[in-house]
Formats: C-alpha cells, sequence, structure tokens
C-alpha cells in the first residue's frame, strides 16, 4: 500500500492543472466538487498507507537517480514512515473538509475558481513534502508551500492589509529559510548526500565533520539553522510576527495553512530531523527554550485582542510553541500527537470563526454576542474545539498537552513546565473570553445579529466532523488504548536495525516517553477550569458591563495589546536602519550613480549634435567622404611600404 | 621620364589619342549645357574604344562603340529630353566643399600615380592572343563560353532583371495618373 | 602583331587621370545625369587598366579583357535602371537634381 504513497500529492495536482485548463468563469459546485473529491480520493489512500505501516518497523522508501554531480547522486522519490503517514492522514483529513467548507464561505467570489487552484497547488506542496527522501526536495516544496501562503494571504491582494500581510508573511519566512538552505548546504558538503538516512547514518557514526568544525559542532550548527528555518515556518518567537497578520487572508486558508498544515512543518521538519537534533543537547534546548517562550508570550498576546482570528492567530503560535517545548525536551512522540489534536480542534476553531465572520460580516469581537441562538451548530462545536484547546479532559487537547507538560517536568525543566501552566491558565482564558463574547449575552449590533444566520451544510458539515475529532482524537494515545500512537510513531526507530547502527545509539532512539501522572493531570485541568472561570466571570456575569476596553493607564494590558510592542521594536532594530540604509543607497543612486549617467548620456548627446549636421542625406558629402577615406588609407599604406615619396 | 625616350608609332598614337580624351572629359566638365555633356561622354567612349584596339582588344573595342558610344550615349540624352532638358549646370562654385573635394581628387591622382611610378614593371607584355591562329573575337569566345560560362549566363540574368527593373521604374504608377 | 612599345605606367597614368576627373565630377555636379555620365566614365578608367593589364601585365592572358566585357554590360545594365530612376524621381519632384535626394519618404 505504501508503494502508492506517491499518487496522494499527486491528486491535488491533477485538480490544479485541471482547475488551471477550465479557466476561471467554471461553475463554482463543479471546480469545488472535483477538487473536494480528489482530495477525498486522497484521504481514503492515507488511511490505507498509515494502517498498511501498523505492522511493520522502519520507513518504505523508493528513490530514482535524478542528477549526478560529480561522484554525488542525487535522487528523487518518496518515503513513508510512520510519522510521514501521520502527516498524510492530517493534512488530507483537514484539507477535505476546508475544500468542502470554503464552496460555502467563498461563495460568489469573483475569483472563486482560482482560490481553489491555489488550494490545490497548497494540498500538492504540502503532501509532496511530507513524503520527501531527501532534504532537497523537500526544501523545494518547503519552499511551495511558502509560495502558496503568499498567495493565498494575499488573495484578497485589492486589500493593502492583505497584500502588505502577504508580503510580511513571505519575507519573515524567507529569513527562517535561509537558516534551513545554509544548514542543507552544510549537510550535503560533509555527507556528500541529501538523504535523510544516510546524513542521519553519517551524523550517528561520528563520520560528519567539515574542515575545522567538529562532528558534534557541526550538528549543532546543522541542528540549530534547520532550526530557525522551522522557527520561521512555524511562527515561533521571534519570527513570530508574521502569523498574525497573515489572518488578513480567507478563513478557510487560515484553517488550512496557518493552524493544521504549513505553520506545522517546521514541528514537522524538527521531528523529521529529530535523530540529527537528539545527537546534540545544545540544539535541543535551544529548540525547548524557544517553545517554551513562545507559547507563554504568544498565549499573553491573545489575551486582549480584539479580533476574533487574532487571537485563535496568536493561539495556534502557542500551540506551535509547546509542540517545539515537548520536541526540545525529548517528548518526541508528544510533540507529534499534539501537532495531530492541535490541528483537529485549531482547524475546528477557525472554521467556526468563519461561520460566524460569513455570518455577522466583522470579525469585532465587541461587535458579536448573544449568537448561540442563532447559530447553535457553531456554538457547540466551538465549544467542543475551546474545551479542546483548553486542556479539559477528555477532550483531545488535554491528552497531548499533559504529555507534554509531563514530560518537560519528568525530563528537569521545572521552569519550562512553569511557563506551559501559565500558557495553558491564558488560554482557557482567552478562548473562553472569546466564546463568551461572541456567543453569550446580548447582542452588541443588533443590525448584524438580525442578519446572523447558521451556514448551509458544506459549512456545517465540516464542523461537525472536526468537533468530533477534537472530541475523541485524544484517545489515539491515551492510557485507554495503551498509548497506541507512541508505539506505531516509535517504530519509525526501528530503521535502525535496518540500518546497521546498534539500538542503543542515540540517533535512532527518537526521545523518551513518561508515564502518565494522574496529580499533573488535575493540576493541568484545575487550571484550565480557572481559567475558564475568570472568563465567566468577566464576560458572562450580568452584573458586570461588557463595554470596549479602552487599555488607558493600564500597562500590562497595553502591553498584551500591542504584543509587547515587539513590531515597534523590530521596526526600531531592523526596519529603521533599513530605511537609513536605503536612504543612503537612493542618495548615491541617485546624484552619483545617475550624474555619471547623466553625464555620460550628456556628452553622447552633444557628441550627437555636433554629429548630426554630418547627415545630410547628401549624397554627394557622404562621396567626397568616401573619398577621402581612401586617400588617407592609401596614403598610409604607400607611406608604410616606403620609398614612394 | 624614359617613355618618352622612344617614340614609336604606337606611342605616338596612344598619346595624341590620351590627349584627346582627357580634353573630352574636361570638357564634360566644363560645358554649362547639359546635352553638350552627353555628347562630350561621347567623344571619351570612342576614344577609350581607339585605345583598347591599340593594345590589340579589338573585340573589346569595338563592344566599347556599340554599347558605350552607340547605345549608352544614346539612352542618356533621351534621358535629358525626357526631364527638363533646358537644364543648365551652374558654373561650378569654389565653394569649401568643392575646393576640398578637388584637392582631395588630386591629392588621390598624385596618390596612385606615385604607387605606379613606384611599382617595377616587367618587360613588355608578349602577344596573349595573337600569336596562335585564332583572333581576338574568337579567342574571348572561347574563354567566354568554357571559362566563364556561368559568370557570362550570370550577367545575361542581370540584364534582364536590369531591362525589367528600368521598365517598371519608369513606368507612370497609378497614384500619379489620377 | 609587333611588340608594343606604349609602357604601362602612361596606360595606367590615363586611367588616374579619367578616373580622378570622373569622381571630381561624381561629387561636385548638380544633375543626376551628369552625375551617372560621371560614374560611367570611372568605369571606363577602370577598363583601361583591365585592358592595359590583360596585354602588359605581369602574366598577360584574356582574363582582363572578359572582365572589360562584363564591366561594360554592368555598367550598361546600370545606366538603364539609373535613368529609370532618375525619370522616376523626376516625375515625383519635378527636379533632377542630387541635392533634392535627401529624403526616404515621398
Amino acid at each position: 500500500m505504501a508503494a502508492y504513497a506517491w499518487i496522494i500529492p499527486l491528486l491535488p495536482l491533477v485538480g490544479y492543472i485541471f482547475l488551471l485548463l477550465l479557466g476561471k468563469k467554471a461553475p463554482e459546485g463543479f471546480v469545488a466538487g472535483v477538487s473536494t473529491i480528489l482530495v477525498l480520493i486522497g484521504l481514503g489512500l492515507s488511511l490505507g498507507v498509515f494502517s498498511s505501516l501498523a505492522g511493520t518497523d522502519g520507513a518504505v522508501t523508493y528513490t530514482w537517480k535524478w542528477l549526478s554531480i560529480g561522484s554525488h547522486n542525487i535522487d528523487v522519490g518518496f518515503q513513508v514512515t510512520h510519522l510521514n503517514a501521520l502527516m498524510l492522514v492530517v493534512v488530507s483529513l483537514v484539507s477535505t473538509l476546508v475544500f468542502l467548507f470554503s464552496l460555502g464561505y467563498m461563495h460568489k467570489d469573483e475569483r472563486f475558481s482560482v482560490f481553489y487552484q491555489y488550494l490545490n497547488l497548497f494540498v500538492f506542496s504540502m503532501l509532496a513534502l511530507v513524503i520527501s527522501p531527501n532534504l532537497l526536495q523537500m526544501y523545494i516544496f518547503w519552499e511551495m508551500v511558502g509560495l502558496c501562503s503568499y498567495l493565498l494571504v494575499g488573495f484578497w491582494y485589492f486589500k493593502p492589509e492583505a497584500a502588505l500581510a502577504a508580503k510580511k508573511s513571505f519575507i519573515v519566512t524567507r529569513i527562517g529559510d535561509v537558516g534551513l538552505f545554509i544548514a542543507i548546504i552544510l549537510l550535503f558538503a560533509s555527507t556528500g548526500s541529501f538523504d535523510f538516512n544516510t546524513i542521519f547514518q553519517a551524523a550517528a557514526s561520528g563520520k560528519i565533520a567539515l574542515g575545522f568544525i567538529s562532528g558534534s559542532g557541526l550538528i549543532t550548527l546543522t541542528a540549530i539553522l534547520a532550526f530557525i528555518g522551522a522557527v520561521g515556518k512555524s511562527a515561533q518567537f521571534p519570527l513570530h510576527v508574521w502569523l498574525p497578520d497573515a489572518m488578513e487572508g480567507p478563513t478557510p486558508v487560515s484553517a488550512l495553512i496557518h493552524a493544521a498544515t504549513m505553520v506545522a512543518a517546521g514541528v514537522y521538519l524538527v521531528a523529521r530531523l529529530y535523530p540529527l537534533f537528539e545527537l546534540s543537547q545544545p540544539a535541543l534546548t535551544v529548540v525547548a527554550w524557544i517553545g517554551g517562550v513562545t507559547a507563554l508570550l504568544a498565549s499573553l498576546m491573545a489575551l486582549t485582542q480584539r479580533d476574533i482570528k487574532r487571537v485563535i492567530a496568536y493561539s495556534t503560535v502557542s500551540q506551535l510553541g509547546y509542540m517545539m517545548m515537548a520536541l526540545g525536551v525529548g517528548g518526541y512522540v508528544y510533540g507529534v500527537f499534539h501537532l495531530m489534536t492541535h490541528a483537529f480542534f485549531k482547524a475546528l476553531l477557525f472554521l467556526a470563526a468563519g461561520s460566524i465572520i460569513h455570518a455577522i460580516d466583522t470579525q469585532d469581537l465587541f461587535d458579536m454576542g448573544g449568537l448561540r441562538k442563532k447559530m447553535p451548530i457553531t456554538f457547540w462545536t466551538f465549544l467542543a474545539g475551546a474545551l479542546a484547546l483548553s486542556g479539559i479532559v477528555p477532550f483531545a487537547g488535554f491528552w497531548s498537552k499533559d504529555d507534554i507538560l509531563t514530560a518537560t517536568l519528568k525530563s528537569g525543566h521545572p521552569v519550562l513546565y512553569l511557563f506551559g501552566l501559565i500558557a495553558a491558565f491564558c488560554t482557557a482564558f482567552y478562548i473562553f473570553r472569546v466564546f463568551f463574547l461572541t456567543f453569550a449575552g446580548k447582542p452588541r449590533d443588533e443590525k448584524r445579529y438580525e442578519h446572523a444566520h447558521e451556514g448551509s451544510w458544506v459549512m456545517t458539515l465540516p464542523l461537525i466532523v472536526l468537533a468530533v475529532l477534537a472530541t475523541i482524537a485524544g484517545f489515539f494515545n491515551s492510557p485507554l488504548n495503551g498509548n497506541a500512537l507512541e508505539k506505531y510513531l516509535l517504530r519509525d526507530a526501528g530503521d535502525a536495525v535496518v540500518a546497521g547502527i546498534p539500538t542503543t545509539s542515540p540517533a535512532y532512539l527518537l526521545g523518551h516517553t513518561y508515564p502518565a501522572n494522574v496529580g499533573l493531570m488535575a493540576l493541568s485541568v484545575a487550571v484550565g477550569l480557572a481559567g475558564i472561570g475568570l472568563a465567566a466571570w468577566r464576560y458572562a456575569n450580568k452584573n458586570r458591563e461588557i463595554t470596549v476596553p479602552t487599555g488607558e493607564g493600564n500597562f500590562l494590558y497595553m502591553l498584551s495589546y500591542r504584543k509587547f510592542y515587539l513590531d515597534e521594536i523590530y521596526y526600531a532594530i531592523v526596519v529603521a536602519p533599513g530605511k537609513v540604509l536605503a536612504k543612503i543607497s537612493d542618495f548615491v543612486d541617485r546624484y552619483i550613480i545617475d550624474g555619471i549617467v547623466v553625464v555620460v548620456s550628456r556628452l553622447v548627446y552633444v557628441i550627437g549634435l555636433g554629429l548630426k549636421y554630418t547627415q545630410t542625406g547628401q549624397l554627394q558629402t557622404y562621396g567626397a567622404a568616401t573619398m577621402l577615406g581612401l586617400f588617407v588609407i592609401l596614403a598610409i599604406a604607400l607611406f608604410r611600404q616606403g620609398g614612394v615619396f | 621620364m624614359h617613355f618618352f625616350a622612344s617614340f614609336t608609332g604606337s606611342m605616338t598614337a596612344f598619346l595624341i589619342i590620351s590627349v584627346l580624351i582627357i580634353l573630352c572629359a574636361i570638357m564634360l566638365l566644363s560645358f554649362r549645357k547639359v546635352i553638350y555633356m552627353a555628347l562630350a561622354i561621347g567623344g571619351v567612349f570612342i576614344g577609350c574604344a581607339a585605345v583598347y584596339i591599340l593594345l590589340g582588344a579589338s573585340f573589346i573595342g569595338i563592344a566599347q562603340v556599340l554599347i558605350y558610344a552607340g547605345a549608352i550615349t544614346i539612352l542618356i540624352m533621351f534621358a535629358i529630353m525626357l526631364t527638363n532638358h533646358e537644364a543648365q549646370e551652374p558654373p561650378t562654385k569654389w565653394s569649401v566643399k568643392n575646393i576640398i573635394i578637388a584637392l582631395g581628387c588630386a591629392l588621390l591622382g598624385v596618390a596612385l600615380y606615385l604607387a605606379i611610378r613606384h611599382q617595377t614593371w616587367s618587360a613588355q607584355g608578349t602577344t596573349v592572343n595573337q600569336s596562335s591562329t585564332v583572333s581576338n573575337p574568337v579567342a574571348i569566345g572561347m574563354a567566354l563560353f568554357q571559362q566563364y560560362t556561368i559568370p557570362f549566363e550570370l550577367v545575361s540574368l542581370l540584364l534582364i532583371v536590369g531591362l525589367v527593373g528600368a521598365v517598371i521604374l519608369a513606368q507612370p504608377r497609378k497614384e500619379d495618373e489620377e | 602583331m609587333p611588340t608594343l612599345s606604349i609602357p604601362p605606367q602612361s596606360l595606367l597614368t590615363l586611367g588616374v587621370i579619367l578616373f580622378c576627373l570622373g569622381l571630381f565630377g561624381a561629387l561636385t555636379r548638380r544633375n543626376i545625369i551628369i552625375v551617372l555620365v560621371c560614374v560611367e566614365l570611372m568605369l571606363n578608367a577602370a577598363n583601361i587598366n583591365l585592358v592595359a593589364f590583360s596585354r602588359l601585365g605581369a602574366s598577360p592572358n584574356l582574363d582582363g579583357q572578359v572582365f572589360a566585357l562584363f564591366t561594360i554590360t554592368v555598367a550598361a545594365a546600370e545606366i538603364a535602371v539609373g535613368l529609370a530612376l532618375l525619370l522616376a524621381f523626376f516625375r515625383l519632384r519635378q527636379s533632377s537634381e542630387v541635392k533634392d535626394m535627401n529624403q526616404n519618404k515621398l
């Protein structure tokens, strides 16, 4: 079955080309139907691949020779590991639901067909990225998903904010990509291969030194450089600034790309290169701390945002931080597990937010309120997503988040554990702040409220499916079923046997696992409930008037609302010097380079002015000039010969 | 000036013919009426034909008389009659341009003359075409139809093209008639 | 036929004089017909050289005379086309002066 994995990314590519040929005027239902059915077939295949790997160890790899450079061969092909199989399922599932949802959400958009083209291209790139067998192929698709993200964030390019946000997301992620690219070059230079397994084997056996850099130094360097790429893609601190702005794109895009799939690619990259990270404790420490700090900071920023999508965006940044933290402290399976559950409940939250925005045509929380009666399905599904995000038993987020917190504490990182706990409290608070402001109380904007209605079945069905998954996905890896997913993922370590490396080598141990701890579970649930309680007391209390906060005189509020002034700080230390540099370049270009150019052009002009009088059109003048030239040539020839005169 | 040393009959004839040719050429340049100029060029052509015959190239000489002195001179006269035959060439104005041109021509002539004088020439040429049994026209005919067949055919093609082109160019155009 | 006593220098000098006179005329005369006539003069100067070399050159043979024949033919074609052009031009501009032939457009 795994041999047919290459078909899965091919299906959306076929869809893309088909829609491209069909043109812009194709009927909406047909466009969406074809796309959805193709991705749905892909989902079926993904599930087949996923289950076919259940009983086997190691990866299934198929490669073909692509290029030969000197003695190095560069291959293309695909590789299905257990991690890849899980990613295939997650990406296909979320894509299918988002494709369906978009039919309702993008209804009557002028560029409906183009939207589906981009989505198909994105899904193709993402699936191909997931099953890449080597770093080069992965990097190609890594850039392609970035391109699709740019196109889709800027889909409504006529809005200046959207165009700016698209540029910002492209440029900021590109900063990280440079790091990844350098890491790939370094790995190729030292091992002569882009292939994951070759690199891991070389790293594990210590044959990776390059020039004056020692083997372990090179592993740490490349791991951190690759992690910089992941930081850009997964919107980790300090490169997280692009993700909230990317919310200018259509909401289905936010759900698919900026919650479930592309931003998870950074986490996936670290997980894919985990054998390399395992060999370098400093790199793992960096990953853990960046992840922890991101989780805390982003959850604090989410507390005060007024835009419903921005709250969820910061929540995404924060949850991605959790995943990175899990990977950094050695909880490989927990990071990947959280990636999966997060994909479900965050896509759900985004789609529910999209449903709300579609109904009342505003994103400002303080224009909403009382929507529970008008939109019951959205209400219930959003509640499931919010509970899953808050980590309330037995919803999906509970199991994965609790695993991460347990692993963090047990691996000896109490400070990070505290960060995680605070972030969990904030998470519960901000998501229920959104929940109460949206659904509870009285409508604050009567006109919009009157207009509100539930979407058609194409919009509610994905919500219901995702709500079910957000409720039950946690059980895939709970003590109740013997941590099945954990065991499934750890089968990748079986590659060590194939490669002939002793399994005691750290390179092929995929992190550590920890047994569930009831005490810690209870603590995190209590923290989550406290957050919900605080939100309910503040925003669902009949005695407290809900007003638009001004934040005047409240330093902490402003700190959170203005995102710790990070955008301003970046502006001051990166953009402003850049502008000064640009001013200088502008001056040099305008007055010095252009000056030279102008002088040269004036010179040519003046010479031309003089020469213009020779172009009289008078045949005889030309003839006279020719004759004089002939005489000069003849005279020179005679003079050189000598003895004539 | 060693060539004045031996005044043979052919040399005398050549000198007389040369003087006539140069005289005609100067007349050509100094006449004011265009029609006289056309007559003067006829003199030059006939003089040239005489030089050819003097050199033993009798066929070229006859062809020169037929084509140049006959056809081309008449053609030029027709052209003059068809355009403004009253036109007079104004007396040569010795403007700066004309002085420069005259000077340039003179210098070019002097340079060429120096080049000719500088060269040492072989002994008097032997007869190439008269010694054998065949006469000059026969020898030329042999050369044309044996060695130079393809250029000969090409030249005939050129003449046809020139003929047709001249007819088309000289023909009144439709927009002119309207 | 006896050996010729005309030295080649004098024949070539005649060619040079004719050529320079023709060149001067072609560059200074105002009437197109005269310019064409002067060009014929220059061609004749070249022909004299060709025939002279055919008889008196380093390796005398008939090629020079054949070339002279071709030159005469080309000159005939040239004068025919040239005069036809002159007629067309005259019909267009009512002028047969070289200085009026300074435009590419009608």
